[in-house]
């Protein structure tokens, strides 16, 4: 599905250069639920963004669907990634001035989809998370755990191939974090690729593979 | 996805009360000025435009070369019309005009048994045929063509008449002596017409009154002229610039030559400046239109300010946005759209704003405006304000939070960039520096229309009434003055042929022994009844007034600029030449303003003739005793001249007259300053609240660090007093020169002082400091604690 050759990414501070990723080199397949896990400041997060196009690499090569990503023009990028990446943050990050159901039909209607066909999507969506009695609250209304179903359901209205979570349970309780990794497991099951980065060991275990990362580098893989 | 917009920005707008109230009111008042400024402009350009033969109607004027110096008026020859139309093929019609009575006073009109004072000209037969006064009553062939012809309006119509239908074909007496016809009657002429009055005379009447106009140096009437739809205007010109010496030898001294001015523009560019069309009401016209731009400008940078510190709070949705597909351009749409949305609510106010203070900008400007909400071009300009502001206002915070990066604000809190903060900063310097501009501009007009009401004219303007010499006063004046003069309450009284606010009429032909024999000079000329010094409280320098104690027909007395332009070292007792008439110099006064400010003061050369047949009776009264006086003069001019009405006016109020636009200015002025800076100090207070909210943590920790509130409250209103101070120096140099500029319409002006810029910058920096202080001092006493916590 994804492939990272050589990655790495600086910053220089004077005449020093601070290296946040290194020479990164990583193949993930379709289907498979990858964890990454190491100390603050490993580089986690920068990694996740790289792969989510968020972020640009200094140096290196990133194919994602046999497409060269970082040779492509910004409205390519933002194209494949709008219908293949769904994200889902720490924080939930939800629209505070939008209600449940507008928080997840919003990336449907950047996708230009009708409106008609959106109502369906999202009422799916709803129904799946068991949220449908929450739709018009706002997102202050919400719980932590019930805040990131949505962030999740957001992230998976648009049906994209990869899933990217940065520490999704890290805010949550760790019953809600249960709950929300069996979700995670449940659509790796359905074929959906997932990349989580986590602190907790017990949530790493739930992926098919595990990578370290300490000082940019990839320590060790297992 | 325009819904899902609508919605944010409403849901944005709800939550926050207060930022959107400030934004809303700033704009709407922004625009509520700039809408009440559109259509005061709007209705100074629609003046004479409705004369449906507009594009070939011209008015003559004539200009001199006289005393080494150019001039130009719309004074002409009493025959130049006909001349015109007879000699020039090109012209179609031709007519003059000109006053019935001397301006500002009417004639007395009687019917039946109404008596009733109208105001009205003489004109050409060819005048209703070039101009659009449709007539309700009679024909235009001939209408003015016979002696004693008379077309009056409507409202003339009804009032002597009942009706026009009733009114055509009666008799109706003038001024007690002419039984004139009414050959017609026009519709009232509408307001926004340069021309108004109530009656037209026919202009045969004129030249069997008025012999001069065989002279063909004198001139008194305008001239207008319709061309035929083929000719060239430009032709016509080059023909009439000599016309005046088919009937007048050259004379070195004085040409004249004539010009051509289209008479749909005369209304907005009446000034003369060296023999050219140059300015006049344009200059209004145009001074407002950049002051509605600049408040609204004001206005757009409080919206742009809010919303780009704002953004703080919008970058977490701009970055989420990002990150779940949307591209730049949507967002860029996106805040754009709810500017306009602001926009809109803010011109549904704007409008309500505008209609409820429209009676009092009409009592104002003297006009009859209101929203033409029937005119499609009245809804164009409302839609053109909503798309313009709202870009306006909305481009930058659109451009700048688009342009987010949605890891860095996604990851921490959002850090300004130094240039974005530069750019808000120096959109708050210009923005009071706009605002302080106004301030000086108020201050200076304030301080010379201060100067104008309370400069020493040279004579005293109180106590001071003037009457209209009319009917058998003419005759019966000499009765008047000694009945009048034996009441209590009443000093002195003469009389004039002009009144002595303005003197306009000027003579060439003063001449004195020892004068150059082809030097012309110029002088304004008065004919005055005995005791005038007395009267008007004039200053003699030397000499004496007129008086019956002395044969004074062939007596001269001249102003000071009079005596020195003919350089007598005594003048009193010396000959001086008017005309053909020889006669002795026996007073000499010192200047006194016979005009408005804007002219230096002329040469005057004033001389006596008690029976001069029109005029003003200049009366003056005891301080405290006007009231007294005026029933005691209407008494005695009800029994000399039962015929005529008892009309009066004021000296003073004659005076400030000449001052209207001024005043009109001068109120606006005051009024738009402090909008200005109301408006900026909205947004002031805005950026302040949200910078406080920005570094509450900043706060937090100086104080769990030991700093005192005031210390706080210093550093967080230091840094706004330091752009209003780089906007002090920027505003100086510019408002310096604007003043200065506008200054220079005026022979007699004040001085522009430091003091008023410290004024400006003082009354600036107060309000400034009060508006930031409240937010300032607000969160200097927040405890840390809390503010700590928050975070």
């Amino acid at each position: 599905m994804l492939q990272l050759k050589n990655i790495y990414k600086w910053f220089n501070t004077g005449s020093n250069r601070t290296f946040i990723l290194k020479d990164i080199n990583l193949d993930i397949k379709q289907g498979e639920f990858v964890s990454i896990m190491g100390p603050s400041g490993s580089g986690k997060s920068t990694l996740l963004n790289v792969m989510g196009m968020l972020d640009e690499p200094n140096e290196g090569k990133y194919i994602f669907l046999d497409q060269d990503v970082l040779h492509m023009k910004e409205k390519q990028r933002s194209e494949i990634y709008k219908s293949h990446i769904g994200f889902v943050f720490q924080a939930y990050h939800l629209i505070d001035e939008l209600t449940v159901y507008e928080n997840i039909e919003t990336p449907l209607i950047y996708q230009n989809i009708k409106s008609g066909e959106r109502k369906g999507m999202v009422a799916d969506m709803l129904d799946r998370f068991q949220i449908v009695g929450k739709k018009d609250l706002f997102p202050n209304q919400l719980s932590g755990g019930q805040q990131q179903l949505v962030g999740i359901a957001r992230a998976l209205i648009v049906k994209p191939k990869l899933i990217l979570a940065d520490e999704p349970t890290g805010n949550l309780n760790s019953k809600q974090g249960e709950e929300i990794m069996n979700i995670f497991k449940e659509l790796n099951g359905e074929g959906v690729t997932i990349i989580q980065v986590t602190h907790s060991e017990k949530n790493a275990e739930y992926g098919s593979r595990i990578i370290h990362l300490l000082d940019g580098r990839i320590e060790k893989e297992s | 996805m325009i819904k899902n917009y609508l919605k944010i920005a409403w849901r944005n707008l709800v939550r926050n009360k207060a930022f959107s109230a400030i934004n809303i009111l700033g704009l709407a008042l922004g625009m509520a000025c700039s809408l009440l400024i559109f259509l005061w402009v709007n209705d100074e350009r629609s003046v004479d435009s409705f004369h449906t033969n507009g594009k070939e109607l011209y008015q003559v004027y004539e200009r001199s070369y006289f005393d080494g110096k150019v001039d130009a008026s719309y004074l002409t020859q009493g025959l130049l019309a006909e001349e015109l139309k007879r000699v020039i093929p090109e012209v179609k019609y031709a007519s003059a005009l000109d006053y019935a009575s001397p301006p500002g006073i009417y004639s007395t009109f009687e019917a039946g048994d109404k008596i009733n004072k109208m105001d009205g000209r003489f004109a050409g037969d060819d005048f209703l045929k070039m101009f659009s006064y449709p007539l309700l009553q009679g024909t235009l062939q001939g209408v003015l063509s016979a002696p004693e012809s008379i077309a009056i309006s409507r409202r003339m119509a009804e009032s002597f008449f009942g009706s026009p239908e009733k009114a055509i074909g009666k008799t109706i007496r003038y001024e007690n002596k002419e039984d004139l016809q009414v050959t017609a009657v026009f519709e009232n002429l509408p307001a926004n017409s340069s021309q108004q009055f109530d009656f037209l005379r026919s202009w045969i009447d004129y030249v069997k009154e008025n012999n001069w106009v065989h002279n063909w140096g004198s001139v008194s009437p305008e001239t207008f002229i319709q061309l035929r739809a083929d000719a060239d205007p430009v032709k016509v010109t080059a023909k009439i610039k000599d016309f005046i010496y088919r009937y007048k030898t050259k004379d070195k001294g004085s040409l004249v030559e004539l010009g051509l001015e289209p008479y749909p523009e005369k209304y907005l560019h009446s000034s003369f400046k060296n023999g050219e069309v140059d300015g006049g009401r344009i200059e209004y016209v145009r001074l407002f239109t950049i002051i509605a731009i600049f408040i609204l400008l004001i206005a757009c940078i409080n919206f742009m300010n809010l919303a780009t510190a704002r953004s703080a709070k919008r970058a977490k949705e701009v970055g989420l946005r990002k990150v779940i597909g949307a591209n730049r351009s949507s967002l860029i749409g996106q805040f754009i759209g709810e500017a306009m949305l602001l926009t809109f609510f803010s011109i549904i106010i704007a409008v309500v704003l505008t209609m409820l203070l429209l009676p009092a900008f009409n009592t104002l400007t003297g006009k009859q405006l209101s929203l033409p909400f029937a005119q499609p071009v009245f809804w164009a300009a409302l839609i053109g304000l909503l798309v313009v502001t709202g870009f306006v206002a909305g481009s930058y915070p659109a451009l700048f939070l688009s342009s987010l990066s949605p890891v860095r604000v996604l990851k921490g809190s959002l850090k300004f960039s130094r240039s974005a903060t530069f750019f808000r900063q120096g959109l708050v310097v210009f923005q009071f520096a706009l605002t302080i501009i106004l301030i000086v501009g108020m201050i200076v007009i304030y301080r010379q229309m201060n100067y104008i009401q309370t400069k020493n004219l040279g004579y005293d303007r109180e106590n001071l009434i003037y009457i209209p010499i009319e009917g058998n006063l003419v005759k019966n004046f000499a009765l008047f003055k000694d009945e009048a003069e034996k009441m209590p309450g009443i000093l002195n009284i003469s009389k004039m042929r002009n009144s002595p606010t303005i003197i306009e009429h000027h003579t060439g032909s003063i001449s004195w022994p020892g004068k150059y024999p082809n030097l012309v000079v110029s002088f304004a000329d008065a004919v005055v009844g005995y005791d005038f010094v007395k009267t008007m409280k004039l200053h003699l320098q030397d000499g004496r007034d007129f008086s019956k104690d002395y044969a004074d027909s062939a007596s001269f007395i001249l102003n000071e600029t009079a005596a020195k332009k003919i350089g007598y070292k005594s003048p009193v007792g010396q000959t001086v030449i008017w005309g053909n008439l020889p006669g002795k110099i026996i007073g000499v006064i010192k200047d006194f303003h016979f005009n408005s400010m804007h002219e230096a003061i002329d040469p005057l050369i004033i001389r006596l003739d008690e029976n001069w047949s029109w005029g003003t009776i200049i009366v003056r009264t005891k301080a405290g005793k006007t009231q007294d006086a005026i029933a005691t003069l209407g008494k005695i001019c009800k029994s000399l001249n039962p015929k005529f009405p008892f009309t009066y006016q004021f000296s003073d109020q004659e005076y400030a007259k000449l001052y209207k636009n001024e005043k009109i200015v001068s109120k606006l002025s005051d009024y738009f300053a402090f909008l200005a800076i109301f408006i900026s100090c909205l947004g002031l207070f805005g950026l302040a609240t949200f910078t406080a909210a920005q570094r509450t943590k900043e706060i937090g920790i100086r104080k769990a660090l030991g700093a005192s509130a005031s210390n706080i409250v210093t550093m967080l209103s230091g840094n706004f007093l330091k752009l209003i101070a780089i906007a002090f120096l920027v505003a100086f140099p510019i408002a310096w020169i604007i003043m200065s500029h506008w200054l220079q319409n005026y022979a007699y002006k004040i001085d522009i002082e430091w003091w008023m810029f410290a004024i400006a910058g003082l009354a600036t920096i107060c309000i400034a400091l009060l508006t930031v202080s409240y937010q300032s001092i607000k969160s200097a006493f927040i405890n840390p604690v809390k503010s700590l916590r928050t975070e």
